[in-house]
């Protein structure tokens, strides 16, 4: 340790001083603030949207996760999509099939 | 905040995503292409009973010379139904016109089934053994509906699986 230590930094302190910030805060920031503070000191219970809301928060943190999520709603929508296809596939197929036995019967083709 | 709604969008974002893309792989490729076809129903043919070029052409051409014959059955069908009607307007009663012109129209009909087996026989020889079992059994039961599957609206489509 040296023996500037505990001392204050003159240089450090002049740039402190200097520093001033200009990115602007959020809106209604402090009232968001106190209202945080509220409910500190009441103990406010959160709701199930807060629950969950401090969940993903803490479980997207992670990169890996994050991605892991829209892997799994890019697969989900995938196996809905393939699903729903297959429902009309079969739907197209059936009327295809009727076709053509109404090509193949004179008792069932259309008459125009 | 932001960070979570990001995420949050970018999920339902790949949801979409991967139900359309599912969707138009695998709808929009067979039956959409079949229905664009001139021939849909000789299109489905092939795709449902699996056959190669050579069995498809086979089938092209037996079915193209039943058509001409179907179409001939078809106008025959109409004459004969038409003098029933018009026998039936004249009297109200079975006279022996009608029951000559009933006879006629269903001697028709014996004749117009008999010509739809030979030509599902046709088919079917033209097929695999296995596919054209399949595709008898189907045909048969969509122009001779048993018992179990005649209901009263008419319908008549279902799949051969």
């Amino acid at each position: 340790m040296s023996a500037d230590a505990g001392k204050p930094d003159e240089e450090l302190s002049k740039q402190l001083q200097g520093w001033r910030v200009t990115t602007p805060l959020p809106p209604r920031f402090q009232e968001e603030v106190w209202r945080r503070i509220e409910r500190e000191e009441i103990g406010v219970v959160p709701g199930v949207f807060g629950i969950l809301r401090a969940w993903a928060g803490r479980f997207w943190a992670r990169p890996a996760w994050a991605a892991v999520y829209v892997a799994a709603a890019l697969a989900m929508g995938s196996v809905f999509g393939f699903l729903r296809a297959g429902e009309r596939r079969h739907v197209a197929m059936d009327d295809l099939g009727r076709q053509y036995v109404e090509s193949i019967d004179p008792y069932q083709m259309p008459r125009h | 905040m932001k960070r979570l709604a990001l995420i949050l969008g970018l999920g339902l974002l790949a949801c979409v995503a991967g139900y359309f893309g599912a969707y138009v792989l695998h709808a929009g490729s067979a039956a959409g292409a079949m229905r664009s076809g001139t021939a849909p129903e000789l299109a489905w043919l092939k795709e449902e009973f699996h056959l190669s070029d050579a069995e498809f052409d086979r089938i092209a051409k037996l079915h193209a010379a039943y058509k001409s014959h179907c179409a001939e059955m078809c106008r025959r069908i109409d004459t004969a139904n038409a003098e029933v009607k018009e026998a039936l307007a004249k009297s109200d009663h079975v006279t022996p016109e009608i029951e000559q012109k009933l006879a006629a129209a269903e001697q028709l009909r014996v004749e117009c089934h008999t010509a739809m087996l030979q030509h599902f026989y046709a088919v079917s020889q033209s097929m695999p053994p296995e596919q054209g079992r399949r595709y008898l059994e189907w045909v048969e039961d969509q122009i001779f509906p048993s018992e179990s599957h005649m209901d009263m609206s008419g319908t008549n489509g279902a799949h051969p699986h």
